[in-house]
């Protein structure tokens, strides 16, 4: 059962993830602006998040699907929600009426607490993958001595 | 004899060395990814932004889709397809003049028969704001004060239900 469970949140959260970062990969520059407009990151970092920021959430998505180095995409992921969280609600409380950037670079979800929650979700479901014990299916038992 | 099967749940404080490891190793995958990513890419965003193009302080006013389409209507403006890079075929809107920031001064001086400073322009590109603005900038440089930057680029356009037409690099 807990196998279950812990495959199916891989599975969502990586799945997640990976449809996040395609269309920021695809469109470093418009993402860039997307993560400007949060007025959070400094203009010097600000086209190194755009290029970094996708590849993390493709490679943790597919470390979560695959289930290779599940606790440690996990982790990622978990932090990852948290910055969003931040950003989102750095956002509500300065009033700002900006796109979330959450999975596509054009226009896309407006701020809001929807989205707070929904991450919130997200966090949830990113827990039984970093504290379980059991890989839920993961390929990684293939990799263990 | 009863045998207590092994334990599936973590022990306290187990999971953080080998989540730590992970995503460590995790992050440096992304790092080297990252790099030949931006090194392979013809179009790559550069490394370092440049605050004037994320302060939105344009160059030009924006006008929303709605409005452009009234104008394009009416015909009084010319509009002007600016976008950085354009592929063999691609869509644009009927009847657009083609200036580039690499080729601004070469694409100017070819429409100088068709247009002057005189006119007022709308300019679209794929709904990046920077170069666009960096091309409102260099034309009224050049004495084109009529202008204005479509919101939302070629994209929110076609979206709107624009019309769209399919050029070829060469022109035809």
């Amino acid at each position: 059962m807990k196998a279950i469970l812990v495959l199916g949140c891989r599975l969502f959260v990586g799945g997640i993830f990976i449809y996040a970062s395609l269309d920021k990969l695809v469109h470093p520059q418009a993402f860039a602006e997307a993560i400007s407009h949060y007025r959070i990151v400094p203009y010097p970092l600000l086209h190194l998040c755009a290029h970094l920021l996708p590849v993390v959430e493709f490679v943790t998505g597919s470390a979560l699907v695959l289930g290779i180095g599940r606790r440690g995409a996990a982790l990622l992921a978990c932090a990852m929600t948290l910055v969003f969280m931040v950003g989102i609600t750095s956002a509500l409380i300065r009033n700002l009426d900006i796109s979330c950037g959450c999975f596509n670079t054009d226009g896309g979800h407006g701020v809001g607490f929807d989205l707070l929650w929904r991450d919130g979700i997200l966090f949830l479901l990113c827990l039984p993958p970093l504290l379980a014990e059991d890989s839920g299916f993961g390929l990684e038992r293939f990799f263990r001595k | 004899m009863l045998q207590v099967p092994p334990s599936t749940t973590p022990t306290a404080g187990s999971w953080r060395p080998v989540s730590l490891r992970e995503a460590g190793l995790l992050m440096l995958i992304a790092f080297l990814a990252t790099g030949v990513s931006w090194f392979l890419r013809s179009d790559g965003l550069s490394l370092t932004a440049d605050p004037i193009g994320y302060e939105l302080e344009l160059a030009a006013p924006l006008i929303q889709v709605d409005p452009a389409l009234a104008l394009y209507d009416e015909g009084d403006y010319l509009f002007v397809d600016a976008r950085p890079s354009l592929t063999d075929e691609f869509q644009t809107i009927p009847g657009a003049f083609f200036i580039s920031e690499d080729s601004f001064d070469d694409d100017l001086l070819g429409y100088f028969d068709f247009m002057g400073p005189e006119d007022r322009f709308i300019l679209f590109g794929d709904g990046n704001l920077l170069p666009i603005s960096n091309i409102a900038a260099r034309m009224k440089e050049r004495g084109y004060e009529n202008l204005f930057i479509l919101k939302g680029g070629l994209a929110a356009w076609r979206a709107a239900g624009g019309e769209i037409s399919m050029r070829t690099g060469d022109g035809s």
